[in-house]
């Protein structure tokens, strides 16, 4: 480590600086401070006795005349609604006085003492004393949030170990179409998908009045009653499994199978060469991908917002942020409490990772041979991947039938269909409009998103210092940062700072364009850095090296060695990153104000909310949506002329 | 001390066979080598013995047992790979008593044990490294300790010294000689450098497109090749296309491009008129010899080598290129384009069959 300074590291702090440390700073305060409100009276007018009236009524100690000193301030109640003293102020103008608003900002440590603080209660027995949280609600949400992020995290690896032990270590008829249809999750938006869901598990939905028509129950069951943990973790594991899969698979295909033939060589069984030598070597690929899937399910405000489960941090924070009337609350503290668990995790998994990077002996001493699945393994895998992809469907099929459906009504399937709402789609001006908005933006971010991840990986792996450290670090926040908060930081940084001159473009009240596009970016750049890190760290520098020795620059390096080598680590980051930023939903619905900045995900929100056939539209932009996700897949799948399953081993 | 059988194995990888219908044996506590160019087999015969590769047809025994069909985990063939496959995520001793673990031994004992193999392959005192802070040397001899420190029935080592520079596989050859030596173990050793297989095995195999084509010591093979390949493979040979004209007492005279050339050796079954190879080792050239000497033919000098220990000489004789190898004092005695005689003696003319 050693001190050094490049342009191209102060450029990336800077721009860590605009789009991510300020906005979280302008949040950051409030959850230990308060703001409160007053009426400052400058002066009484012409009718001192009116004002005086309306005085006494907000302060019954309200004084006389002549002991005032003007200007006097005058408190409200609560203090920390703005709105109260808005009134206040409106009455006294009204009376003839002249009178504004204060805004005051006091410190206080109220909010974090009251959402996670404890009493000291005494007890008749050993050890004579009891900690009592304030609010014992907030810490079940707590205790809620870290028990399903562990459960979903548990039941993702145990799904992924064996999946990616197949893909990687065998070889099998299908191959190639089975760990396509593995990535069919990614495109499956759970915002969508929960659509769907509600429509096949609602009191009325497909899967009751099926079992109803069949006999089986005679009244609707409440699928989505009781909080449903389960339901939430199988959401999330069907949604997050191909992430840890794709981490799990590349760092399999790294691992030199002559380190578990030399373990074999000496005696070790099946489960033992996996415990003590494969997975050993897959942990900084495992952590990888298994810290994503914990912090993504800690985070995740969707799935238990469609179940109904509100006593999880995400959508407490929700709650209180989307009330107007709140400026200060508890929310904020709950924000910070879950960075700091988002951050301690995720700093601790890459501690783990930087302990125990291998530069691999080359990729030749990957063995080239692959042994056939047995009839009985074939069989297994596919029931497992068809059985997954249903699973995953599902709910889109839901989505699907609505989007093609003429009635569908207390009925189990649709009973009459037409293409009219697919037509609609491109006829009205809100689905029409936001699939062009959000095609656009997309683009945008994952090109800003190359550009930096890469820049930033090549930076951190091959020049570490603490600097390239620190700018990781601050790259790597965003996992940990629900994009609610960051969208309300940008939200509210940038329309209430005066931006002047070319800045103003950053006004969200005035264009959000460019903020949702640095939004999309700064959410998904960890994606994209990951990737092109784990590449970077499989390739040995040596190979650099050789093309440097030969007379290329830094650049020719680059374009010539690296970036071919990680080719296929850089294409999973960019899908990855695209088919993210298509249906970001937070930033999404927070920053897009007007329909003719809609993205797709907000249009389907808009259209949700209309009454007739809004929900149909919805249903078919959505189906949309998913296709041009397919799409974008298929044309990297193309570009790269490789089976997509084959891409993500490196 | 196990023998080890191998019984008419063949293994086909997709079109290609690769080990085809090999029978041989080795005796117990023999260093044996399997030796041939990259792709003629010799690896995929190692890993069937070492249980990684499940052979098509044919069986193998370990003494008396039959193995064929035995997981790899259970063959106790300690195998030395080619990369070392140390673990990176282990240390030297922790790779070291991996195997000893699996065997359940006591703690006390495995501790005892490493040292001690780590003591024979001359590393004591690094046990606590982890397998990237050692030296290419290093990381060789903890791949054998690993090896040997369970005491294997057979030992298997697959092309061992290839990563190494060509001191150091000096160094590990004598290393290699002595750990076989001090075990008695019965050793399989894959390369393709006939130098490693000239100087350590008791007896060699010479592979090809996955047939065993000769079985012999060193010296054997070395000196009565059955087939071109194999004189070419094992060290330099100079080959003369010809017609034997006539065979008499032990004798044979084969009509060459050189003119007649007398053989002392003759294998049975030649017979007059046959198309045979001339194989002339570059050191059987005398410069310069004895009037009276049989197959004398003139040649031209073309360059003149210096190599420390010997000369190499390229010189044209009727129109074909001659590799000679000659003692180094006659250095400045040759030039360049000088026209010299040459004499073979006749016990130094291989006669081999015109296979292809």
């Amino acid at each position: 480590m050693r001190w050094r300074t490049k342009p191209i590291e102060l450029l990336l702090l800077a721009f860590f600086a605009v789009f991510l440390l300020y906005p979280l700073a302008y949040v950051f305060p409030g959850s230990a401070s308060d703001e409160d409100y007053a009426v400052r009276l400058l002066s009484f007018g012409e009718r001192p006795p009116e004002v005086l009236m309306i005085l006494s009524k907000a302060r019954p100690e309200a004084p006389q005349v002549e002991k005032v000193s003007l200007p006097l301030t005058v408190g409200t109640f609560p203090p920390a609604r703005k709105r109260n003293a808005e009134e206040l102020a409106l009455k006294l103008t009204g009376a003839g006085a002249r009178a504004d608003v204060v805004r005051e900002r006091h410190w206080t440590a109220f909010y974090f003492q009251q959402a996670l603080g404890f009493q000291i209660q005494k007890r008749e027995y050993f050890p004579y004393f009891q900690p009592v949280p304030n609010a014992p609600a907030l810490w079940e949400c707590l205790r809620n949030s870290l028990l399903l992020a562990a459960v979903t995290t548990v039941a993702t690896t145990l799904l992924c170990l064996p999946l990616a032990y197949w893909f990687t270590r065998y070889q099998f008829r299908g191959r190639g179409l089975l760990s396509t249809l593995l990535l069919v999750p990614l495109i499956v938006p759970p915002f969508v998908g929960a659509i769907g869901l509600e429509r096949l598990l609602n009191r009325f939905g497909t899967l009751n009045l099926w079992l109803m028509n069949l006999g089986v129950i005679q009244a609707p069951i409440d699928w989505l009653s009781g909080g449903g943990f389960i339901g939430i973790v199988i959401m999330q594991v069907l949604h997050l499994f191909p992430i840890l899969y794709l981490n799990l698979a590349a760092a399999l295909a790294n691992v030199d199978t002559t380190l578990e033939d030399a373990a074999r060589n000496l005696g070790a069984g099946e489960w033992r060469v996996f415990r003590t030598i494969t997975f050993p070597l897959l942990l900084p690929g495992y952590f990888a991908g298994a810290s994503l899937v914990f912090v993504w399910a800690f985070t995740d405000l969707g799935t238990p917002l469609v179940f109904n489960q509100n006593k999880v941090i995400p959508v407490q924070i929700y709650d209180q942020v989307s009330d107007p009337q709140r400026t200060n609350s508890v929310a904020y503290a709950l924000v910070v409490v879950t960075l700091v668990i988002t951050a301690v995790l995720f700093y601790g998994a890459r501690w783990l990772v930087s302990r125990q990077s291998f530069i691999g002996g080359g990729k030749g001493a990957v063995a080239a041979s692959i042994p056939n699945a047995g009839r009985g393994r074939t069989a297994l895998i596919y029931a497992t991947v068809l059985g997954l992809t249903f699973l995953t469907l599902l709910p889109n099929i839901g989505v699907a039938l609505t989007a093609i459906a003429e009635r569908w009504t207390f009925s189990p399937l649709p009973e009459s269909y037409t293409s009219a709402h697919l037509r609609e789609v491109w006829s009205n001006r809100i689905s029409s409009l936001s699939i062009q908005n959000s095609i656009y933006y997309s683009a945008c971010s994952t090109f800003l998103d190359l550009v930096l991840g890469v820049t930033l990986a090549w930076l951190v792996i091959r020049r570490p210092s603490w600097l390239t450290g620190f700018l990781d670090g601050l790259a790597m926040l965003p996992l940990a940062l629900p994009g609610l908060v960051l969208a309300f930081g940008y939200l509210t940084c940038y329309s209430n700072l005066n931006l002047g001159g070319w800045a103003s473009v950053l006004d969200p009240s005035r264009n959000p364009a460019p903020l949702l596009i640095v939004a999309y970016t700064v959410r998904r750049l960890p994606y994209l850095t990951r990737s092109a890190q784990a590449g970077l760290q499989q390739v040995p520098p040596v190979l650099e090296e050789a093309a440097e020795n030969l007379g290329a620059s830094r650049w020719r390096v680059l374009r010539t060695i690296t970036l071919p080598l990680i080719a296929a680590n850089l294409v999973a980051g960019v899908i990855l990153t695209f088919a993210f930023a298509l249906l970001e939903v937070s930033d999404s619905l927070m920053l897009a104000r007007e329909e003719k900045y809609f993205p797709i995900t907000r249009a389907i929100l808009g259209l949700l909310m209309r009454p007739d056939d809004g929900d149909n539209i919805a249903c078919a932009l959505a189906l949309f949506a998913m296709a041009l996700l397919a799409c974008s897949l298929l044309v990297a799948n193309l570009a790269l002329g490789k089976k997509l399953g084959e891409l993500f081993r490196a | 001390m196990t023998r080890i059988r191998i019984q008419a194995v063949s293994k086909q990888f997709g079109p290609t066979l690769a080990v085809d219908k090999v029978d041989l044996e080795v005796s117990s506590g023999e260093l044996f080598f399997l030796l041939g160019p990259s792709g003629c087999g010799k690896t995929t015969l190692l890993r069937m013995l070492a249980g990684f590769v499940q052979p098509d047809a044919g069986q193998i025994f370990f003494g008396e047992q039959q193995v064929t069909n035995l997981p790899a985990r259970a063959r106790d063939a300690g195998m030395v790979f080619q990369t070392y496959a140390l673990w990176p995520h282990l240390t030297v001793t922790d790779n070291v008593a991996y195997g000893l673990k699996i065997r359940g031994l006591k703690r006390a004992d495995i501790a005892g044990r490493v040292e001690r193999a780590l003591k024979l392959v001359r590393l004591e005192g690094l046990g606590t490294r982890k397998p990237n802070q050692l030296s290419g040397g290093q990381q060789q001899r903890v791949a054998l300790a690993r090896a040997l420190v369970i005491e294997p029935r057979v030992f298997l080592l697959d092309e061992p010294l290839s990563n190494l520079d060509a001191r150091l596989r000096d160094e590990m050859r004598e290393e290699i000689r002595r750990l076989h030596k001090e075990t008695g173990l019965t050793m399989v050793y894959v390369t393709h450098d006939q130098k490693e297989a000239l100087t350590l095995a008791d007896r060699l195999a010479v592979m090809h497109s996955g047939r065993i084509v000769q079985v012999g010591r060193p010296q054997e093979v070395y000196n009565l090749p059955v087939n071109r390949f194999v004189a070419g493979f094992l060290g330099d040979s100079n080959f003369f296309a010809g017609t034997v004209r006539e065979i008499r007492d032990g004798d044979a005279v084969v009509e060459t491009g050189l003119g007649p050339l007398s053989a002392a050796r003759v294998n049975s079954g030649l017979a007059q008129g046959m198309k045979v190879y001339c194989s002339i080792r570059p050191h059987a050239f005398a410069i310069r010899p004895a009037a009276d000497s049989v197959n004398a033919f003139d040649a031209r000098i073309e360059q003149v080598t210096y190599l420390g220990e010997q000369l190499r000489i390229r010189a044209v004789a009727a129109g074909q290129a001659l590799e000679l190898a000659s003692v180094p004092q006659l250095a400045g005695s040759l030039q360049a384009g000088e026209n010299v005689t040459l004499g073979v003696p006749a016990d130094q003319v291989i006669i081999l069959p015109d296979t292809n």
